[in-house]
């Protein structure tokens, strides 16, 4: 009897608090709903106007079933994309790529009718250093850009953080404007000669994008750079209604080109540029002269060169070793760190010597030093001309940056010795 | 008729059964305070229910029973939680629904069978209040030195000076174990009396 009755109140309590659960269920479950629904659009409406909301259609693309959504040409880095209800815009959320960590990043923006962003934040950071901690202002100068991003620049510091985002946020722009989402925005004169300066002065960036600061200008210049790796500078000039792009590279030559990326004549305008530059760049070649007296002890008739290059290097001379001519290349190539790589060819353009200030850095962290016989790897250089470089020369394995860079310095050095061989100056 | 009066002294048993919903709560204000109001309404609800049914159930079932109404009544506000304090509950995750499992519940419950309606209420108000009292107090250290931020919202000149293992599992122990001690230090002369 005693097993009868505490089976049935068991069985009793068991159906009073389930018929509870039940009913409470019927108030609270819509409620549970709603909250997990604002959960997910959190991220959307922090970057939205006031007043923003988004309905169950608002998604318009998602990437992991991009041929659902029926827009085209849209960026890799492009996540989602959703449709504010009352017609007040998109919110986008994407990654990044090219950053630091090489773990991707993921931020969300929102983008207004008229085109411009209205809010940004980033969802996710696996950088080392913060860039919102390092430029408090870098992401609020997001805010009201259209689809040029003009007046974004990147931070100091953290470079590849800043660039990274900035990119991100390109590309997800372009391809909304692409699909005709939002209208695209007009670059200025001046935008659009900042963003020729890697094309036309590779020696001021890395992997196509500028490494340089921005410093005072004056005269005609409108804006300066100066390469972080002292290879050059960059000045936007105006002229009366039109605007050019003069970059001297560090032995004091001067180009100028257009808005359309023609290269254009203007004797003053050159002249000015030049001597601004004068004042303010570095001279290296002391540098140079005493490490070409430790690499050729009987170096004499040393000649220096003015080139026409924009690449990395930034001295160049010609000298006589033993009778022989040689060509020395003083290149400021970037790698895990700045590099001053020193390339020697001779008459005929094959690599005699090559040599760097520090093929390594942070060794303590990176300890590849270990595992490579570095003057073995120098003089593997020896011999190699511009037609007959291959694509892996001089590759470390667990050293890109570096083997990178000291590649780059060689094509350089064989790029300014081609100008040499045409006539250059 | 079991009783328990804390101005006698800090009952250690309490503090070692409630110290891990303590610790666990304690990391957020918000947490806290809903966990708080969980073990309140719970251990309330629990000793009056099983206080009131405990003379129809045979004594072999009372254990399961308890077991029940606990877990049934943590469920019911675990879903009201959910509905209405959606950050807190959030924040608190499975281990607001892991109250259920409470080792401070089940005595409380346990002692509720033996006691009247109203000593069974006045014994689950007295356990929870004083859980509730230390959950709180650790959270006014935990957060603001620990997270540099007071409910949430950022207090800008602890930023740099906070202490972040403070809002980890060692920092909740530890703050735990450091307001013990200054409650039984500040009880130790009462206990001696009532002695």
């Amino acid at each position: 009897m005693d097993f009868v009755k505490s089976a049935l109140s068991l069985i009793l309590v068991v159906a009073v608090f389930t018929g509870a659960m039940f009913g409470l269920n019927f108030y609270t479950g819509p409620l549970v709903e709603a909250n997990q629904a604002g959960n997910a659009l959190a991220p959307l409406l922090a970057v939205m106007p006031e007043g923003s909301a988004f309905g169950a259609d608002a998604l318009v693309y998602d990437a992991s079933d991009a041929a659902a959504s029926g827009l085209t040409d849209v960026a890799a880095t492009v996540l989602k994309i959703y449709r504010e209800a009352n017609g007040a815009g998109y919110a986008v959320q994407c990654s990044t790529e090219g950053n630091y960590s090489g773990e991707p990043m993921s931020l969300t923006f929102g983008v207004d009718a008229e085109g411009k962003i209205c809010g940004i934040q980033v969802d996710t950071y696996t950088d080392s250093i913060d860039v919102r901690t390092k430029d408090a202002d870098f992401l609020p100068s997001f805010v009201g850009q259209d689809s040029t991003l003009a007046d974004v620049g990147l931070v100091a510091g953290c470079t590849f953080s800043s660039s990274s985002i900035r990119n991100s946020v390109l590309a997800a722009m372009e391809s909304l404007t692409a699909n005709g989402l939002v209208s695209a925005g007009v670059k200025t004169p001046a935008q659009l000669l900042t963003e020729l300066i890697p094309t036309v002065a590779p020696g001021m960036a890395q992997e196509g994008n500028l490494k340089a600061t921005a410093i005072d200008a004056s005269g005609s210049a409108e804006q300066a750079f100066q390469a972080d790796n002292g290879t050059g500078f960059a000045y936007i000039l105006k002229d009366g209604d039109n605007e050019y792009l003069a970059v001297v590279n560090a032995m004091g030559m001067c180009a100028l080109y257009d808005v359309d990326g023609n290269a254009v004549s203007n004797d003053a305008l050159a002249r000015e540029a030049a001597a601004m530059a004068a004042g303010t760049q570095k001279d290296f070649t002391s540098a140079a002269e005493t490490k070409l007296s430790r690499m050729y002890e009987n170096a004499a008739d040393v000649t220096p060169l003015t080139l026409d290059t924009f690449g990395t290097v930034v001295y160049a001379a010609s000298f006589t070793n033993e009778g022989e001519t040689y060509y020395l290349f003083y290149s400021r190539s970037v790698g895990f760190d700045q590099m001053d790589v020193y390339v020697v060819l001779d008459a005929n353009g094959a690599i005699a010597k090559v040599d760097a200030k520090q093929l390594f850095f942070e060794t303590d962290y990176f300890p590849v030093d270990d595992t490579v016989d570095q003057p073995a790897y120098k003089a593997g250089f020896n011999g190699m001309t511009a037609d007959s470089f291959p694509a892996d020369a001089g590759v470390i394995a667990g050293a890109t940056m570096t083997s990178n860079a000291v590649r780059l310095a060689i094509s350089d050095a064989f790029a300014a010795f081609g100008q040499i061989q045409n006539g250059g100056k | 008729m079991r009783k328990m009066n804390l101005h006698e002294g800090i009952p250690a048993r309490l503090v070692l059964m409630g110290c891990a919903l303590v610790m666990l709560a304690s990391a957020d204000l918000r947490s806290a305070a809903l966990m708080s109001g969980m073990v309140l309404l719970t251990t309330l609800l629990s000793s009056v229910t099983l206080s009131a049914i405990s003379k129809f159930i045979p004594k072999g079932a009372r254990l399961p029973a308890g077991v029940l109404v606990i877990t049934g009544f943590v469920s019911l506000l675990d879903m009201l939680a959910q509905a209405f304090f959606p950050v807190s509950a959030n924040m608190l995750g499975v281990h607001l629904a892991a109250l259920a499992a409470s080792p401070v519940l089940f005595w409380v419950g346990e002692g509720a069978e033996d006691q009247g309606e109203a000593l069974a209420v006045r014994t689950a108000l007295t356990t929870a209040l004083f859980l509730a009292a230390a959950t709180m107090v650790c959270a006014l250290i935990r957060e603001p030195l620990g997270c540099a931020t007071i409910w949430g919202h950022p207090i800008g000149f602890l930023e740099n000076v906070k202490i972040p293992i403070l809002a980890d599992t060692f920092g909740g122990y530890l703050v735990l174990a450091v307001v013990v001690a200054i409650l039984n230090a500040v009880t130790a002369g009462k206990k001696e009396a009532a002695k």
